[in-house]
């Protein structure tokens, strides 16, 4: 009997710890946005019927610049296959600043100026936001932080085969491009 | 053998260091109060036609680290302050510290000149002659952007305010 609060603590201790929540747009409709681009309109809904990977970054953003080579490789070598990355660029430079940066980093994906409106309905707190869509439009894998290009083309991998939601990774303690 | 009767304590305390440390990085939102802080300001007294220093020393939330007011990229966003002073009243000339090298295993080859831990600016307050001994606010705000290693957040402010009391200044002879 003296032992119950302690085994009640022990039981508190083993099941009720949070290890990490997931966040709450896994599994759900991935929600549209419409931005401006140079002349155009985009909108989430044009890239219905791909996997999209819609990566918030900024060009303050160190690890942001770290993950860009791999997407564009990952782009090139899994664009035939559907894959789509588009990122928004969380910056206040202007449109000429983000596209010249993109091309300096030879980007081969799309490119938008998000706004805070599009970041916070991903949950994009920091840089870099990675959010993985499947050809349905639903969320399937949210990472928040740098991770390992090995991680985001495994996640790449298992959308394009049709992959289901997966509780969202933390990121490596050191990423390394592959 | 008959098993030690306190087996089961000495697993829960086990269990109660080494739960944390397996909880692993939680990179949910932080909140604001564990970013950047201003640790209390000292009194300041500043005599009217006269000037006193000011230290502000700021604390920077375990694990982050921001740009320093001169960062090594024209990209990077640098760490600011601004005050709004009542009439009479003046702050400056402001110094920033050195920031100091940091480099991260994900981009050896990139140095940055950060503030970690705390830094301190110096400045001085000057009351112009005309002005009336009372005690005083100034706003201030610290305008900073910080990162870990794996994760950058959007520019933040801090504002913040301290009190200054301006007293009659020395008779001179």
């Amino acid at each position: 009997m003296r032992r119950a609060p302690y085994l009640l603590l022990l039981a508190v201790l083993l099941f009720g710890c949070d290890r990490g929540t997931e966040p709450a747009l896994v599994g759900k409709p991935a929600p549209d946005f419409t931005v401006q681009d140079s002349d155009r309109k985009v909108s989430l809904r044009d890239h219905r019927g791909k996997v999209v990977v819609l990566n918030f970054w900024a060009t303050w953003c160190d690890p942001c610049k770290v993950e860009m080579p791999w997407l564009v490789d990952l782009q090139q070598r899994y664009g035939p296959q559907g894959l789509q990355i588009v990122g928004v660029a969380m910056d206040d430079s202007g449109k000429d600043a983000i596209q010249t940066f993109a091309q300096q980093m030879g980007v081969n994906y799309v490119v938008l100026q998000g706004k805070n409106a599009v970041g916070d309905a991903y949950g994009a707190t920091g840089y870099p936001t990675t959010v993985y869509i499947d050809r349905n439009g639903k969320v399937l894998n949210h990472i928040l932080g740098l991770v390992s290009k090995s991680e985001i083309e495994d996640n790449i991998k298992q959308a394009l085969a049709g992959g289901t939601s997966q509780t969202a990774s933390t990121p490596a303690a050191s990423a390394q491009g592959k | 053998m008959r098993k030690p009767k306190t087996w089961w304590k000495v697993a829960m305390v086990v269990l109660l260091v080494a739960l944390p440390a397996m909880a692993g990085d939680d990179l949910q939102e932080r909140p604001a109060n564990t970013f950047v802080t201003l640790a209390p300001v000292g009194p300041v007294t500043v005599p009217v036609g006269g000037g006193a220093p000011l230290q502000l020393k700021f604390v920077i939330g375990s694990g982050l680290h921001i740009n320093s007011h001169k960062p090594n990229s024209d990209l990077q966003i640098p760490t600011t302050l601004k005050f709004t002073v009542p009439t009479d009243l003046g702050v400056g000339p402001v110094t920033f510290p050195t920031g100091h090298e940091l480099t991260f295993g994900f981009a050896p080859d990139v140095k940055l000149s950060v503030y970690s831990g705390e830094f301190t600016v110096a400045a001085r307050m000057s009351a112009m002659r005309r002005a009336a001994p009372g005690n005083f606010t100034v706003h201030g705000t610290l305008r900073y952007q910080a990162c870990d290693d794996k994760l950058c957040y959007p520019p933040k402010d801090l504002d913040f305010t301290f009190n200054v009391k301006v007293v009659k200044g020395a008779r001179r002879r």
